[in-house]
């Protein structure tokens, strides 16, 4: 028992379990929405698009998560721009803007000489959390819960019957926009758990698992962040113990959780 | 309280027919593949100079072969896809003015039946458009969506999930939520097609009954030769543009 509670005696592991849990309860409750209206490869823009603004304000010397915030809310909105045009397909803009904004950022590495420093970025580091980092994963989970709470009927309606939700004066391209920012929003706090190029994983696996176990929503939520909370703990023990990357042991531990869920649903294929 | 439109309560105007088009072009842009694209590259208008009137409590055809813009049409009547030209009033308001009072039931393949959702919260979608932004749904639209699902004999299968229906069912609760919004114009987009015998009954009792309720039923459908007796009248499209109107 000793083993799970020891790491809490540190104020450092306290904040880092602290944030990969409400990071990872964040990603599968948003990621669900992600995932049901075919949205993981927005996801995987997003995640691809924080780095050229963590680089920019790395080389500043501000927080880079507010580059993050900066390049994927700029990258969401553009992506909904980008889609609104009939001449460029959606997955064409989709998967060209991720290519871009990651050439951008590596090209921004490589101009300052020094890798290492920004490897946190890339593959993120928990147990690197600092107060002032917490506080604001705390405000955008809250924040992106509360959108999440008022807006369930609709962005339900959003997802099995858009034209639907047109039809009746629902203002569709705000709420599409509004998630595509909470979905920014979410993606910059990833970055912090598993970094940027893991944080989709996040956003998709935990939900891929709870869809093979269950075909109603509400349920779906709440197994995937029980997936999310399972993978956050087991990464954070993973890193504390072992030493080892906490974003990969996060995404690994997530990976687990589907393949379990594959498993167990395997009788009723039969 | 808080409706996801500010002119959602439009009362109808009385003199007003229930629906009434002049000159509507639709146009489609761009490369997309549903789009037609004219012999230049450019535009080609969906639907060309159509022009209706379709009196309130009639139950009117809408005829044509796939391709001919009965979709579009009705797209463009429930404000799904802009006007390039012409007027389309619906109980003498502009387009948008009364959400409430209009309901287009899609092709079934419009819908994402693989979505985690019961029957009985997709036929409460219906009721949205009276709760606006926030709101729960309350006892009586669960009360109106019930009575929508009995009156086409699906009540039965409220719990049961949307991707475990079948086409006919789909059919009906496609149509019980369009009973459930207690709309006065309904444009249904072949509601019989690929549909087993007793769906078809079932659906075609319950437009009776809607239009015995002073209601008006635009069908789209390209097996009119079939149900001719039950139309108060035919309106034909062809390559987006109008060939003939009929009223028997």
């Amino acid at each position: 028992m000793h083993y799970l509670t020891d790491p809490f005696q540190y104020v450092f592991i306290q904040r880092a379990v602290l944030a990969a849990v409400i990071v990872g309860v964040l990603c599968a409750a948003l990621g669900t929405f992600v995932v049901l209206r075919r949205m993981s490869l927005v996801g995987h823009a997003l995640t691809h698009s924080a780095l050229p603004g963590m680089v920019v304000a790395y080389l500043l010397g501000v927080s880079i998560f507010s580059g993050a915030l900066v390049a994927t809310v700029l990258t969401a909105l553009g992506i909904g721009l980008l889609a609104k045009d009939e001449s460029v397909y959606e997955d064409t803009s989709v998967g060209m803007i991720p290519m871009v904004m990651f050439a951008v950022g590596i090209l921004l590495i490589s101009s300052t000489k020094s890798y290492r420093d920004l490897s946190a970025m890339l593959f993120g580091n928990i147990l690197g959390v600092t107060p002032a980092d917490l506080r604001l994963i705390v405000v955008i989970a809250g924040t992106s819960a509360l959108a999440l709470v008022l807006f369930h009927k609709e962005m339900k309606l959003l997802c099995v019957d858009p034209n639907y939700a047109k039809a009746i004066g629902v203002p569709f391209d705000l709420l599409r926009y509004g998630l595509l920012v909470f979905l920014a929003l979410t993606v910059v706090v990833g970055i912090q758990a598993v970094g940027t190029v893991l944080t989709n994983a996040l956003l998709v696996i935990p939900v891929a698992a709870a869809r093979l176990l269950t075909d109603r929503l509400g349920a779906m939520m709440l197994i995937s962040c029980a997936f999310a909370v399972i993978a956050a703990l087991t990464g954070v023990y993973a890193s504390y113990y072992f030493g080892l990357a906490s974003g990969a042991a996060i995404v690994l531990a997530a990976a687990c959780c589907f393949g379990l869920a594959w498993v167990i649903r395997l009788p009723s294929k039969r | 309280m808080f409706s996801y439109c500010r002119h959602r309560h439009s009362s109808p105007d009385p003199q007003a027919p229930a629906l009434a088009i002049k000159g509507l072009e639709v146009v489609y842009s761009g490369l997309r593949p549903y789009g037609p694209i004219g012999p230049e590259g450019g535009e080609k208008p969906a639907l060309k100079n159509v022009t209706m009137r379709v009196p309130v409590g009639v139950s009117m055809a809408l005829v044509g072969p796939n391709g001919a813009g009965k979709s579009t049409l009705f797209k463009a009547i429930s404000g799904l896809l802009p006007v390039r030209s012409g007027t389309v009033r619906i109980f003498g308001h502009r387009l948008g003015a009364c959400h409430q009072r209009v309901v287009y039931l899609p092709q079934r393949s419009e819908i994402d039946w693989q979505f985690p959702m019961s029957v009985r919260d997709l036929v409460v979608t219906g009721r949205y458009v009276y709760l606006g932004w926030f709101a729960r749904p309350g006892k009586e639209d669960l009360l109106r969506t019930m009575d929508a699902l009995e009156q086409l004999g699906v009540a039965d299968l409220r719990g049961r999930q949307i991707s475990k229906l079948s086409g006919g069912q789909q059919q009906r609760v496609l149509i019980a939520r369009a009973l459930a919004q207690n709309a006065d114009l309904l444009l249904l987009d072949e509601p019989l097609n690929a549909v087993d015998a007793e769906t078809r009954q079932v659906v075609a009792r319950v437009l009776e009954g809607i239009k015995a309720k002073g209601k008006t039923v635009i069908v789209a459908t390209h097996y009119y030769d079939q149900q001719e007796g039950r139309f108060d009248g035919a309106i034909y499209l062809k390559d987006g543009q109008q060939v003939d109107a009929l009223s028997h």
